[in-house]
């Protein structure tokens, strides 16, 4: 069972820090970013640019990836999101040919072959008498930490109320005096930069390549279709719903199983409860 | 009298008519077509060892005193794109066609090279249903050639030999543990080569089979490791082996591992993942060790000039353009049917072993032959053949974590 409680958890995790990104700029800027898959794997090659270009240890790539990848969540919320925000169609178009344009520029830029980030934190650590990889207990405490501090942001820091009303409705939070420009802009940077960070603790455990955005940015998709598009709690219950599940199914049943545990998952919730288990 | 002089001028006439049909395209090049991934390191690898072979015919004056000029062509890694490039090559009037690394791929490019009459020298693709065309269909497939890998019945043969011999027989782990991905390769590959261990007293105590876009392999090592299972062979192909190598390494895994992973047949593996398959043992074709007396300066060259070392399909590559070559000559023909009979024929020491094919026109195997290499990931990225036992280069070392033997 500890084994159960370890190994789900790092799994909820980590579909947690990709999904509550994704979820929060549907909930805001009831926009579908189908780019934040490649805001997962540019994070990625940002850590892995710093790491070997220029020699930086691997914490500090972390912070340095979560910045630039802030930064261009931002920009492409201005150029690709911002003037199309009429048409939710056009913003999906136009994301999803982002992602695969910055796809094919990994490709072109790094080629095929998959890339190694080193860890930020190496080696086993017995837990509870399970054997897990240190990083692995990481990614649960900044996972934790993370989305815990975006909900105080949210709850109580001005920005963060800015952000929430305008959530709530953005016509009415404009005639109050909120910039929702600089609200919207403000929700992909957070969303880019926690795909940045998700990549940047996952990737050392994984692979970097690519197309490596493409299973979290479908594994996001389905935890937020579970928990109800927009709704950061729905995410988080999702997540920890799908993780343990998966990781229930891998080990008392077979791995073979357990990647299709998701996709039942969206099935069963799109016919039973096509809002999600907290949408509205 | 009269009768006699006629004879005796049909006979000059035909002499001389064989030997200008060689020579009188001796302007023109001969063209091998290299079809395969070119974005990959294995499809550039089969690009420049082909053009190493070119290289030192041509310095010898040439193939029957024509110039080899490869033609490339990219077969990506979809079907459409694998028979697109064959097309393209047919349109292209090549000689011959040497390439290949995916087996689904060559599949749907044989009946293409089939219906054009194209010899293929195929170095990258491993299933049996490519040469159970030639079996089947003797007449239309007879084209086809596998020059390497090994066919998958006979890798199957060396895991279960490695169990045996290696794992059991010197190591003296019994208990085994089998993690596939869930494919018919691995399975057709991996059934017969347990079945081999049991015969011999192995006992398999855990087998699980998983799908390949598995992110985390975390409770299936708890698994194998609750098994009890001392040493784990995986069989991995679609499944990213730096993801598993390294979850492996993290975990620390208290089991030893070694099995088929594509992977781990890349020359840059070790570096790419940070030294994270030390101890990893992969099946491979090649690396610096003295196969034959042409493997060593072989690969120094290929370093030296590339400046990387060779992936498992170079050698095959290489190969293969001297196999061809050496066929046309014994044909004394460029003419597809003469070719084919000559290669039929062909026993061509190479750099991995002696080439020989069997009735399927695949490759054999064996002693003195062409055999599969099990081939350990050492300190500072070496590569150590550790089986079979007469091709050893250096001892097997077990994990850091783990107790030497």
């Amino acid at each position: 069972m500890a084994e159960i409680l370890l190994y789900g958890a790092a799994s909820s995790a980590s579909y947690a820090l990709m999904a509550v990104g994704f979820t929060l700029v549907f909930g805001v800027a009831r926009v579908l970013n189908l780019a934040h898959g490649a805001f997962y794997a540019c994070g990625a090659y940002a850590m892995y640019g710093f790491c070997a270009a220029f020699g930086a240890a691997p914490a500090i790539a972390v912070l340095a990836a979560i910045a630039v990848l802030a930064a261009v969540g931002a920009i492409v919320n201005r150029f690709f999101v911002e003037p199309l925000r009429a048409r939710p169609m056009a913003v999906l178009m136009s994301t999803l040919a982002l992602s695969i344009v910055a796809e094919q520029t990994l490709l072109i830029t790094f080629g095929s072959q998959s890339r190694n980030i080193p860890l930020i934190l190496d080696g086993p650590v017995s837990l509870l008498g399970v054997r897990i990889g240190a990083q692995g207990l990481l990614l649960i405490a900044v996972a934790i930490v993370v989305i815990g501090a975006l909900w105080l942001f949210l709850h109580k820091a001005k920005l963060g109320k800015a952000i929430y009303a305008t959530s709530q409705d953005p016509v009415g939070a404009q005639l109050v005096g909120i910039r929702t420009s600089t609200v919207f802009a403000v929700v992909f940077a957070v969303s880019a930069a926690m795909a940045a960070l998700s990549a940047a603790i996952v990737g050392p455990m994984q692979t970097v390549s690519p197309e490596m955005g493409l299973m979290p940015m479908i594994k996001a998709f389905s935890v937020v279709i579970v928990g109800g598009l927009g709704s950061i709690g729905g995410s988080i219950a999702a997540a920890l719903l799908l993780g343990y599940s998966e990781t229930i199914v891998s080990y008392l049943v077979s791995t073979e199983w357990a990647q299709i545990v998701s996709l039942v998952a969206v099935f069963v919730t799109l016919v039973v409860r096509p809002s999600g288990l907290f949408g509205k | 009298m009269q009768k006699t002089r006629i004879k005796l001028a049909i006979g000059v006439f035909a002499a001389l008519s064989s030997s200008v049909a060689l020579a009188q395209t001796s302007d023109k090049p001969v063209k091998i077509g290299i079809a395969t991934a070119i974005q990959l390191d294995r499809g550039k690898d089969t690009v420049s060892a082909a053009q190493m072979a070119a290289d030192e015919i041509n310095a010898a004056g040439g193939l029957a005193g024509r110039k080899i000029e490869l033609v490339v062509a990219d077969e990506g890694k979809t079907t459409n794109e694998g028979v697109g490039a064959i097309n393209k090559l047919i349109s292209e009037k090549v000689d011959v066609v040497v390439g290949g690394y995916n087996s689904g791929i060559t599949l749907a490019q044989l009946p293409h090279l089939s219906r054009a009459k194209t010899i293929y020298l195929g170095v990258g693709a491993s299933a049996p249903a490519i040469q159970d065309m030639v079996e089947k269909n003797y007449a239309a497939y007879k084209y086809i050639f596998r020059v390497n890998p090994l066919s998958s019945i006979d890798i199957s043969k060396s895991i279960g030999d490695f169990i045996v011999g290696k794992v059991y027989g010197e190591r003296g782990f019994k208990k085994v543990a089998i993690v596939a991905e869930n494919a018919k390769w691995a399975r057709d590959m991996i059934e017969p080569a347990a079945e081999i261990a049991k015969a011999a007293g192995v006992e398999i105590v855990f087998e699980e089979y998983f799908d390949p876009a598995t992110p985390d392999f975390a409770p299936l090592f708890s698994k194998v490791a609750k098994s009890g299972a001392q040493y784990m062979i995986p069989m991995l192909a679609a499944t990213p082996s730096d993801l598993f190598v390294k979850q492996w390494y993290d975990m620390a895994v208290p089991v030893e591992m070694g099995g088929v992973d594509t992977g781990s047949l890349d020359a840059d593996f070790f570096q790419r993942i940070g030294g994270k398959s030390l101890s990893e043992t992969a099946i491979n074709y090649i690396t610096r060790a003295p196969l034959t007396a042409k493997t060593i300066p072989w690969w120094d060259e290929f370093v030296s000039r590339f400046g990387r070392e060779p992936q498992f399909t170079a050698p095959g590559a290489y190969d293969a353009v001297h196999v061809y070559a050496d066929a046309v000559k014994r044909a004394g023909s460029f003419a597809s049917d003469a070719v084919v009979s000559a290669l039929e024929n062909t026993r061509h020491t190479g750099v991995r072993g002696t080439i020989t094919f069997d009735k399927r026109h695949d490759l054999v195997a064996g002693p003195g032959l062409v055999n599969a290499l099990w081939i350990q990931w050492q300190e500072g990225g070496r590569r150590v053949v550790i089986w079979p036992k007469d091709l050893a280069t250096g001892p097997m070392i077990s994990a850091p974590w783990l107790k030497k033997p």
